[in-house]
């Protein structure tokens, strides 16, 4: 579970403890205190406090004493959420999709760009925490990475590597569903027949390892133990030179150890669905190949949500959460709402931003993924669960629920300060805060501003 | 204005009208309701041009408003709506330039003026763009030729539902479209395959505003026939024109940039038209010479991604803000009209502008206010029942009456209807 990030952050924590308290430690500590607190998991706290160390939360509460070294920021008036998570966007890559369909090996760490527009925009609606993954063109697209959305340099924003592997069911280039299937297929059943070839290699190693040992026995009881010290470091000197080359015959290779991973169940995958027809072909390979899955489900799914409904596990919705479809027998036309028609087959859904369609008449607000759960909440979803399905929800989808998704003691401190109300037309993110780091405010967005009331600068030809 | 309907033109189909019983039977003690008045009640009614009413009612009879008042007795025999505490009733909205309703292209492209051609003939009643403007709350709009052709033709005004045909349109001759903008340059050549209707003017900015002042001059001039204008009919192709020079009628113009606006307004000082600008995106930065000239603006879908647009032109977000600040009238279009009217209120407009915006202010542009754009006494019964505050992203649309008939929700096939 732990990662590089967390792993940096607990030796810093250890070392802080190691070495006399310094005024280098004040700096990390925040209070966020007055403002209206939901945390998502329990109840909203009223005018509440959350005392952040070191990018980290020490307590939530309402009484408590707020270090005098520590920055305080009023949120009085304001309201406090956690930030949110997207649990799937292709956006922070530099090139959504490799041209060889088949690259399981590649890792999008390698080609998230901190500067992407994607990450600003993020922080300016919120989103602290992306998970950002190969597109939907790719078969077997690479490993993913959950990202916090600041930092200068891909590796530092990492939260976790390898979160998942990416499949597609969207045939890619010009081949069909069939080969398209039959590729995947075979890739999955050729990494089967490899992980079985080291297995036995292993077996065999280990076999070829007991007999040595029990030869090396037989020795030690002809010679009656005299240089049995000697022996010893012959074994071990045998042992050290040994591994090395039975260690790279049994271990996968860098080609085939993300596809090993996914089938031993230590690599979940984020299957793309882009058709009603290819769900049941998702849920059966994630039967044959005992896959842990998350399904990606493009518009045309909701056709097979009874499917999807069987399987009670949360799903990522495209983002036209609404849209028009006509009957091609009788050319009636109409309206197909994404969150209801999964809100009633009893499908938790999560929300994304990328992949707007741009046919559709509503442009605007997909691109927003709080505008996704206004939109869920209009059409029947509780609002309080359409917070936790920017939040809570796909955290633990990413599996990274022990550190975001919630104002919670020990997580990491991952805010919005809200001016209003959330999901309500006049509300703004004021405040963005990433491991404890003020990664965005609104009265310092001058690109906001300037969307918002262009400058006479602009003007001046009028 | 077209005299009021008769009710043997445009009946109430009687699944829709069954629709209306339904929820009023489920909503309202039973009463002994044929075919007739409807009273329906709101938390509030947003009249648009007489302010909210909180409560309100509005009365409904032969597909008019009757009466609107915080409250109203229900008369004999009238069905009653109650919406609910939070419900909010509002005009249908009319969108001033409704996108895709007309089949094929909506410009004849051989000719660059087509002064007379009417979009009519070309729309497409059953269209899906009426029933997805429908569903979010518009019950009329704009039918505008598009801007392929210097001088395309006449802006129609439509319901978005109603029996097909001549019955659904509201004014067939809604204002001269001219497009001021390089779209008419777009596809011209200089050279190309010598029979290929595209070598023609214009191919830039100067040939479309040179044609424009051509056609105006010629227009001035008089009857003048020209083998590349003329049409069937015996009729003068430029008397639009001359209308609108005479200021008999409005020019709905076409134009996106700063510069292009100032050409609109500097054409209009020569010629004498009143001008609408459609488009508008970079209204903002003539906001000034807009209002002095008293232009409205028209605003085409707004965008929050990037430059956009034949033109990449610059983006911002709170044009509608801007303009109205400085004192221009501003109307939403393009579809999604609720949704275009809450980002413009939460990007900056306030929220009375904003919904004028979707309302009264495009049915004065196409001089339709008359008829539709408010809830007021005499006018269609137009309405739409919203689930709570129209300006909030998180209110549904619960129907959309046109003519007194509620056309959305559709009735569920189904289920039994009476006949």
């Amino acid at each position: 579970m732990a990662t590089n990030h967390h792993m940096t952050r607990l030796a810093a924590i250890i070392a802080l403890a190691l070495v006399p308290p310094a005024d280098a430690s004040a700096q990390d500590q925040l209070a966020i205190k007055g403002g209206r607190i939901i945390p998502v998991v329990g109840e909203p706290i009223e005018g509440g406090v959350i005392l952040v160390r070191d990018g980290t939360i020490q307590a939530v509460g309402t009484d408590l004493d707020i270090p005098i070294e520590a920055r305080v920021i009023d949120a009085a008036g304001k309201v406090v959420l956690p930030g949110f998570v997207e649990p799937h966007s292709p956006e922070p890559l530099v090139q959504a999709n490799e041209v060889n369909p088949n690259v399981p090996f590649v890792t999008v760490v390698d080609a998230i760009d901190p500067n992407a527009t994607y990450f600003e925009e993020a922080r300016r609606n919120g989103v602290t925490t992306a998970h950002a993954i190969p597109g939907n063109s790719t078969m077997l697209g690479g490993k993913s990475a959950v990202v916090k959305t600041s930092g200068t340099f891909a590796e530092d924003m990492v939260l976790r590597r390898d979160a998942a592997l990416k499949i597609s069911l969207r045939p890619s280039g010009s081949s069909s569903r069939m080969s398209h299937l039959a590729r995947l297929r075979r890739e999955l059943d050729e990494t089967l027949r490899y992980m079985r070839s080291l297995d036995e290699k292993k077996a065999e190693a280990a076999k070829a390892e007991a007999d040595e040992e029990r030869d090396e026995g037989a020795e030690d009881d002809d010679e009656e133990g005299a240089n049995a010290p000697q022996e010893e470091d012959e074994g071990q000197g045998d042992e050290g030179d040994a591994p090395d080359p039975s260690a790279e015959d049994t271990e996968p290779d860098a080609q085939r150890e993300a596809l090993v991973r996914l089938l031993k169940g230590e690599l979940p995958a984020f299957l793309y669905c882009e058709q009603a027809m290819d769900v049941p072909q998702a849920l059966r390979l994630i039967d044959e190949y005992k896959l842990d899955a998350v399904l990606i489900l493009g518009r045309d799914c909701y056709k097979a949500v009874d499917l999807v409904a069987g399987r009670d596990e949360p799903v990522i919705l495209d983002p036209d959460l609404v849209f028009w479809e006509t009957d091609p027998r009788t050319g009636e036309d109409e309206r197909v709402v994404l969150p209801r028609i999964y809100r009633e087959a009893g499908v938790p859904i999560t929300f994304q931003t990328s992949g707007v369609s741009s046919f559709s008449a509503s442009s605007l607000g997909p691109s927003y993924l709080w505008y996704q759960a206004a939109t869920a909440v209009k059409y029947g979803m509780p609002p309080e669960e359409a917070l936790e399905a920017l939040t809570l929800r796909p955290a633990k989808m990413l599996g990274i629920d022990a550190f975001v998704g919630s104002i919670e003691e020990g997580k990491d401190a991952d805010l919005v300060i809200l001016t209003g109300e959330p999901l309500k037309l006049g509300t703004w993110v004021d405040t963005t805060i990433v491991d404890g780091q003020v990664v965005y405010r609104r009265d310092e967005d001058s690109r906001l501003k300037e969307l918002l009331r262009p400058t006479e600068d602009d003007a001046g030809e009028g | 204005m077209r005299p009021r309907r008769t009710q043997g033109r445009c009946p109430a189909p009687p699944i829709a009208l069954a629709l209306v019983l339904d929820l009023a039977l489920a909503l309202a003690p039973r009463l002994a309701a044929e075919e007739g008045d409807v009273l329906v009640r709101a938390g509030t009614v947003e009249t648009v041009e007489a302010g909210p009413l909180s409560p309100g009612a509005v009365l409904i009879s032969g597909g008019k408003i009757a009466e609107v008042a915080a409250s109203i007795d229900p008369p004999e025999g009238a069905t009653v709506i109650d919406l609910g505490a939070d419900a909010t009733l509002i005009p249908g909205l009319v969108d001033a330039d409704l996108p895709g309703g007309v089949s094929g292209p909506a410009v004849e492209i051989t000719r660059e003026i087509t002064p007379r051609f009417s979009p009519l003939p070309a729309v497409d009643w059953s269209s899906r763009a009426f029933t997805e403007a429908l569903a979010g709350g518009s019950t009329a709009g704009g039918i505008i030729p598009s801007s392929d052709n210097v001088v395309p033709g006449l802006a129609a005004v439509v319901k978005t539902a109603g029996p097909p045909g001549e019955p659904r349109v509201l004014d067939p001759d809604a204002g001269l479209v001219i497009t001021v903008c390089s779209d008419p340059a777009s596809r011209n050549r200089s050279r190309t395959r010598p029979d290929s209707i595209y070598v023609r003017q214009p191919t830039n900015r100067m040939g479309v505003v040179g044609l424009l002042r051509e056609s105006f001059a010629r227009a001035a001039r008089g009857v003048d026939p020209d083998p590349d204008v003329t049409v069937p009919s015996a009729a003068d192709p430029y008397e639009p024109l001359r209308e609108a020079m005479a200021g008999g009628r409005p020019v709905l113009a076409i134009s996106r940039t700063d510069y292009d606006i100032l050409t609109v307004l500097r054409l209009a000082g020569e010629f004498g038209y009143a001008p609408t600008i459609l488009g508008g995106q970079e209204a903002y930065k003539v906001a000034d010479a807009l209002a002095s000239a008293r232009v409205p603006v028209v605003l085409g879908a707004l965008r929050v991604d990037g430059p956009y647009g034949p033109e990449r032109t610059e983006l911002a977000w709170n044009v509608a803000g801007v303009l109205h600040e400085a004192g221009v009238p501003v109307a939403l279009s393009g579809g999604d009209l609720l949704e275009q009217a809450r980002f413009a209120a939460r990007f900056g407009l306030p929220r009375e502008a904003a919904l004028r915006a979707i309302t009264i202010e495009p049915s004065r542009v196409l001089g339709v206010d008359g008829r539709v754009g408010s809830i007021a006494a005499g006018k269609d019964a137009d309405l739409v029942a919203l689930d709570g505050d129209p300006l909030e992203f998180t209110t549904a649309v619960r129907w959309v009456m046109v003519d007194g008939t509620i056309r959305f929700p559709r009735p569920d096939p189904s289920q039994p209807q009476e006949d």
